[in-house]
């Protein structure tokens, strides 16, 4: 198999499984008032941004070779 | 050490904790400020030149730094994990996946370091190269003490440092690392895919 073909689906495979526990972890968060839950909470929005960023590398949509 | 923090009462306890979780907070942001320092001095560069990179100058890989990414951001997920594990006393599973996180970090850095000695471009070698090793180079240098910091923090738990109540050193490092991942998600975006 093609080595970047195989890295785009461990990048693709791994930003699906990644963002998906992110996601679960602030839907987990969201009734938290704490500061550093509220904290907890832009950390994690923002590792789901990073996920869907890397899911667009993956599929070709987005990334400069 | 750990005697003397089971000697404060709980209020006193409390309010300690509150203003250490502020201070360590106006670190993060004072580090984000360094951080945003260089970011826009590397826009700032970048506008300036007339084609980006540079002629002559490669660009990273970038599927090889997708699944670097990755590496990070599942580090930060079964960071929050551990988190999580604690606050439910559940040891075994907290020492499993902080296990896991300080694992997944030196497999970003061992990443990174593979990634440094495989590109053509060198810290003098151009605007781009000097960016990029200085920017990725503080940003795996946060990545190092975070895990320096992961690993004080399990043994520090499994020594009795922390109790189900009072655990303020593994809040301060679950935050650092969401930080250190956060911050790679700007920095795969301008590096690698703006």
């Amino acid at each position: 198999m093609d080595a970047t073909l195989l890295l785009k689906i461990i990048a693709g495979a791994g930003a699906l499984v990644v963002g998906y526990f992110a996601v679960k972890a602030l839907y987990e968060e969201w009734p938290k008032t704490a500061l550093e839950d509220q904290v907890t909470k832009i950390m994690m929005a923002l590792l789901t941004l990073g996920c869907v960023i890397v899911l667009t590398v993956a599929f070709g949509i987005a990334g400069k070779v | 050490m750990a005697t003397h923090a089971l000697q404060v009462s709980d209020a006193e306890y409390q309010e300690v904790r509150s203003h250490r979780l502020l201070g360590f907070l106006f670190f993060l942001i004072s580090d984000s400020i360094l951080f945003c320092s260089f970011i826009f001095s590397y826009l700032y560069d970048r506008s300036a030149s007339p084609m980006w990179p540079p002629a002559g100058v490669e660009r990273p890989g970038l599927y090889l730094a997708a699944v670097n990414s990755i590496v990070l951001f599942g580090s930060g997920v079964t960071m929050h994990l551990a988190m999580e594990a604690w606050r439910h006393a559940n040891r075994t599973r907290f020492t499993q996946y902080i296990i896991a996180t300080i694992v997944l970090g030196i497999g970003f850095l061992s990443g990174q370091a593979y990634e440094y000695t495989h590109l053509h471009d060198t810290w003098w070698g151009s605007v781009f190269g000097a960016s990029f090793f200085t920017l990725t180079g503080m940003h795996g240098f946060h990545v190092f003490i975070g895990v320096c910091f992961l690993i004080t923090v399990l043994l520090q738990a499994r020594n009795g440092v922390y109790d189900q109540n009072r655990y303020f050193g593994l809040t301060a490092a679950t935050l650092y690392w969401h930080f250190v991942d956060v911050i790679w998600v700007a920095l795969f975006f301008l590096f690698y895919v703006y």
